[in-house]
């Protein structure tokens, strides 16, 4: 087998075969079920593709990019939503950020009870989009909810995620911070528990106080736990839109990216029962999500990988 | 953490991985998703086919083999009811017929339609009635769905079909048909233009049934300051909060059709005086006659709410009838009052709603015809109407319900509605559709000033018009 | 093997946590304001599932009347809930069990650069994490497969994960590799090497993740909407959705739903949170 290196030292002959041989399944489902499709994205773009059996597919070239992006005042609410999906994904990236990280240095200290709050606090990570959605769709309630009683003794009414488009965004903010903060938490946890507890200590006998510990100990040494954090906020943030789709549905001046990809791509777009698919126009919409979150994602990699030189040399 | 904790873990894992396994083996028999596995015998052994063999005869000369028939319906409570009983007397009569029916929620009725004709997984279908076709006037417009599906050749041809006569010409022409082909039957007209009135608050509170704006504006303010509500809607499903408003839309503009054509044509616009001023009405109703916190109540739960007796009006479908059967006041249906003339106040809008159509390529089209036939049956389409509320489409049927009587007098005036007309020009804007403008304004979206969203929906409407 | 004792040893070794001595009670009052927002909707669903719809009209936020279970008993005859239940299991557990055992296959030959462009698809690999989600594409195959509305096909959508392999990438890295020399020296085969040996090593980073891929797929709604229209072979998450429109849609059954369905991954939950935290622990620093 030419293809295995010369440090594979197990069987040699025909057996010399089985880490391809059993490599082979995993890699062919990936091509199969990732790549293969991703790559189709792009070729789906360039077609008027409707998803429906029958209905004869043709190449249209860059038509649909064109429609997305130029094409009168529905590019615009486009690339307001282009623009919609940055905003969601900084809000949620850096308030998850700074919350997780609170969390996780007050339940890094000996408190009674950090227990409870761990498991709390992680909670909503593992009940799903749709329990979550619902469980703020009733604590959201306009009519007498908790919060809107809450917000009515400050004279403030509000329709909540049914009401203006800034607040439901904002609101969404709130629960997909609510439903993920936990993994953020235990992940900085995570980075804490491996930080030496002698390091503290000399620091401590050279006179540092609790906000000098944290600057100058705890922080640097957390980088590999800073830097999980950040990827994966962004990545999940970028492509979180499901609960948009649950807590206030397809509205004017509320979508996101991911969202208008779906429901271009399976005519939940107007609210009108006879809405056609438009699958190589979403596949269009999806392919412009591809570079913005790789452009982001490579913004902050250069970013990341400059903090890890600093911090871990 | 030690390792044979996780190790247990692990293991257990896997053993209920291969339980599942094993249970998971047996599903691709019973789960009939290709024409193939469909035809072979489901799970459970043939009922009696000794006592099926001579009713068959005597019916129709039906297929022996055991059928299974995929039946797909929009979520409606009264017309899922329905569907149950007639399900199960159709499988009484049919004993080799097994109707498996699902459900979903109306807004997710195309999807399913869609996605489940491509894959070859379903007998009959639930289609709503054929409407916003592409017009003479519109150009570079996407064609509706169901004209996709037919064009596909998904839509079984029910031309001449025995069971098609049934149904007044009308609305096999205008809701079942492309093409010169007959390809669905619709099952009902609804209206969405009107209102529920509790009549006992009008009588307590002194108020007498408003027939124009002026007096649903004053009815209103007295409503609210005797301590009721003046109207609530489920808009917690978003559209019925504009849908509320189509009778407003309806009495402003009398002729839906051509205003349609006056917006692609431009002989209207979104901005004209009379626009203006009907956006003006449209944020009274959704700012100061709908009570706050509408947008957490579902479409569903409405008429619970309006059965608490304290809220005056209720805009929505007529669908929304059986739902009220058991409240302890006395109610009428009548048109929104929108307009300050009360002959404009005498339509009621609507559309035709459900509809059935078989997949073309459907392993049973006997049965699936004889489904279609058996339902359409004077006696069983009676039954249907009676249950859901539809004004019928069968001439010989009547709506012989406290319904009916109310909205007799105004069926004289019915109309199709604008929705069943619009389509939105490619490259339109979000706000281009002002009909659904009710919902756009404070507090259910930012718009504040009739007169700047007017002028919005207009800039948007022509970037598409100037697109295409 | 010794290695593998001492590796095992380290790991116990690991410095216990212990932070900074600041006053308690400004901990205790953030840490309280906070669970606020966790405690607060649990509560709200806990006191809606007991009322009536009249009583949750009046005042939605009071105390309910009276603690019948009348709402339960409404909701757990309307819907199949055992069966979506049993079918989120099935789920989740084949296509877990799937993906973790191809994914370590995957990750140890790569990890060891025993093959050529080992790296190449290392990359590969991480480049997925930014593909976007492929929607359109995947519904035509699963279609064109004959696969749609079928336990088979939806388990197909989560047979791989990307962000797996790189986790189990970098913790076979920190396995040494004389165990492999060794080993081969004694004339073990691969794949009882990779099984017997690694797989027990690397633990830590399996659990993680299983439990982050097991999670991800038994909180899916969006691909249940595409690609299942039986309701037979609904998971619990369309199932909720389909009850919230089909026949809730006024709370108090369907917050009783809700308390149902969340119910037995609450109680996994709490059995297995060792696990998740540790898990995630040791694999996510690294990854």
């Amino acid at each position: 087998m030419a293809i295995i290196d010369r440090k594979y030292l197990f069987d040699k002959g025909w057996k010399s075969a089985a880490p391809i041989a059993l490599l082979l399944p995993g890699f062919l489902l990936y091509l199969l079920i990732a790549v293969g499709p991703s790559l189709a994205t792009a070729v789906y773009s360039f077609t008027d593709a409707t998803g429906i059996r029958g209905i004869p597919v043709s190449w249209i070239g860059f038509e649909n990019y064109d429609e997305f992006l130029f094409i009168g005042a529905a590019s615009r609410d486009n690339i307001a939503a282009l623009v919609r999906t940055i905003y969601f994904c900084f809000f949620v990236t850096t308030i998850q950020f700074g919350f997780g990280l609170l969390l996780a240095v007050l339940l890094n200290r000996k408190l009674k009870g950090t227990k409870f709050f761990r498991t709390l606090f992680f909670l909503p990570v593992i009940l799903g989009v749709a329990i979550q959605g619902l469980m703020w769709k009733l604590f959201l309630l306009p009519r007498g909810g908790p919060v809107a009683e809450f917000a009515s003794l400050f004279g403030w009414t509000s329709e909540f995620l049914g009401g203006q488009p800034r607040q439901a965004f904002a609101w969404v903010i709130v629960v997909q911070i609510w439903a993920n903060a936990g993994i953020t938490m235990v992940i900085f946890l995570a980075g804490m528990q491996t930080i030496p507890e002698r390091l503290y200590e000399s620091a401590r006998i050279d006179g540092a106080g609790g906000w000098q510990l944290f600057r100058h100990v705890t922080w640097p040494l957390l980088t590999p736990a800073v830097n999980t954090n950040l990827l994966l906020n962004i990545i999940g943030s970028l492509q979180a839109w499901q609960l948009f789709l649950v807590l206030i549905g397809y509205r004017p001046g509320t979508q996101v990216l991911g969202y208008l990809v779906f429901a271009e791509g399976f005519g939940q777009v107007s609210g009108e029962v006879t809405t056609a698919f438009r699958q190589g126009y979403a596949a269009a919409a999806s392919i412009g999500l591809f570079i913005l979150v790789l452009v982001i994602a490579l913004v902050t990699n250069v970013f990341v990988s400059r903090r890890e030189e600093k911090f871990l040399g | 953490m030690t390792h044979t904790s996780i190790g247990r873990m692990l293991a257990l894992l896997f053993a209920v991985c291969l339980v599942a396994a094993a249970c998971g083996e047996d599903e691709p028999e019973a789960t009939p998703t290709t024409v193939a596995s469909a035809t072979t015998a489901p799970e459970t052994p043939a009922p009696e086919t000794t006592a099926a063999a001579p009713e068959t005869t005597a019916a129709e000369p039906a297929p022996a083999e055991d059928v299974t028939l995929r039946v797909l319906v929009h979520q409606n409570p009264p017309m899922v009811e329905f569907m149950e009983s007639f399900n199960q007397s159709f499988e009484a009569a049919h004993p080799n017929v097994t109707v498996d029916m699902s459900v979903v929620g109306a807004g997710d009725l195309s999807i399913a339609i869609q996605t489940r004709l491509t894959a070859g997984d379903i007998d009959v279908i639930d289609i709503f009635g054929f409407a916003n076709a592409a017009q003479p006037y519109m150009s570079g417009v996407n064609p509706p769905n169901w004209q996709t599906l037919i064009e596909a050749g998904l839509l079984m041809d029910l031309t001449g079909q025995p069971f098609v006569d049934l149904y007044d010409e009308a609305t096999i022409t205008d809701a079942g048909s492309f093409g010169g082909k007959v390809y669905s039957i619709n099952l009902g007209r609804v209206s969405y233009s009107g209102m529920f009135v509790n009549l006992d608050l009008f009588d307590a509170t002194g108020v007498a049934v408003p027939t124009t704006w002026g007096e649903l504006v004053a009815a209103c303010d007295t409503f609210k300051a005797a301590g009721n509500e003046c109207m609530t809607v489920g808009g917690g499903d978003g559209w019925p909060i504009f849908v509320g408003a189509y009778g407003l839309l309806g009495a402003m503009y009398p002729d839906q059709e051509a205003l349609v054509e006056g917006l692609w044509t431009g002989d209207i616009t979104w901005d004209d005086e009379h626009s203006v001023e009907m956006l003006n009405r449209m944020q009274i109703y959704a700012n100061e006659m709908l009570e706050t916190g509408v947008s957490g109540l579902s479409h569903d739960a409405a008429p619970a709410r309006f059965a608490a007796g304290d809220v005056a009006m209720m805009p929505t479908g007529v669908w929304q009838a059986p739902a009220l059967d058991e409240v302890d006041f006395d109610w009428t249906y009548i048109p929104f009052p929108g307009s300050d003339n009360p002959e404009d106040n005498q339509y009621l809008f609507g559309k035709y709603d459900q509809g059935w159509a078989i997949a073309a390529d459907t392993p049973h089209p006997d049965v699936s015809l004889e489904y279609l036939a058996a339902f359409s049956e004077p006696g069983n389409y009676q039954a249907f109407v009676n249950a859901v509320g539809f004004i019928p489409t069968q001439p010989t049927a009547e709506l012989a319900t406290k319904l009916g009587a109310e909205v007799a007098p105004y069926l004289v005036n019915y109309r199709v509605g604008f929705e069943q007309y619009w389509v939105a020009p490619t490259g339109a804007g979000q706000w281009a559709n002002a009909s659904q403008a009710a919902a756009w304004f404070d507090p259910f979206n930012e718009w504040t000033d009739p007169a700047g969203l007017g002028a919005q929906a207009q800039a948007d409407l022509q970037a598409g018009l100037d697109a295409g | 093997m010794t290695t593998a004792r001492q590796a095992s040893t380290q790991a116990k070794d690991r410095p216990r946590r212990r932070g900074f001595r600041r006053p308690r009670i400004g901990s205790y009052s953030i840490l309280g304001l906070c669970s606020i927002l966790y405690i607060g909707p649990l509560l709200m669903l806990l006191l809606t599932a007991f009322k009536t719809l009249p009583e949750f009209f009046r005042d939605p936020t009071g105390m309910p009347e009276s603690f019948g279970f009348e709402n339960f008993v409404e909701a757990w005859s309307l819907a199949k809930f055992p069966s979506y239940l049993m079918n989120s299991v099935i789920y989740t557990v084949v296509a877990t069990t799937i993906c973790v055992l191809t994914s370590v296959l995957v990750a140890f030959p790569i990890a060891r650069g025993y093959f050529k462009g080992s790296k190449q698809m290392l990359t590969l690999y991480v480049i997925a994490l930014f593909l976007p989600p492929a929607l359109i594409p995947q519904f035509q195959l699963i279609l064109n497969l004959g696969l749609f509305n079928s336990r088979a096909g939806y388990i197909l959508l989560f047979l791989v994960n990307p962000i797996g392999i790189i986790i189990l990438v970098n913790q076979i890295k920190a396995v040494p590799r004389e165990l492999d020399e060794s080993a081969a020296m004694d004339g073990c085969g691969y794949y009882r090497f990779v099984l017997k040996i690694i797989v027990p090593l690397i633990r830590p980073a399996i659990a993680t993740v299983t439990v982050l891929h097991a999670i991800g797929i038994w909180n899916e709604l969006v691909l249940s909407i595409i690609y299942l229209t039986n309701d037979d072979l609904f998971p619990i998450t369309r199932g909720l959705i389909v009850f919230e429109s089909v026949y809730g849609s006024n709370w108090p059954p369907l917050a009783a739903a809700v308390l149902i369905l969340m119910t037995p991954m609450l109680l996994l939950f709490l059995f297995l949170q060792r696990y998740i935290v540790s898990g995630l622990t040791a694999g996510a620093v690294k990854g």
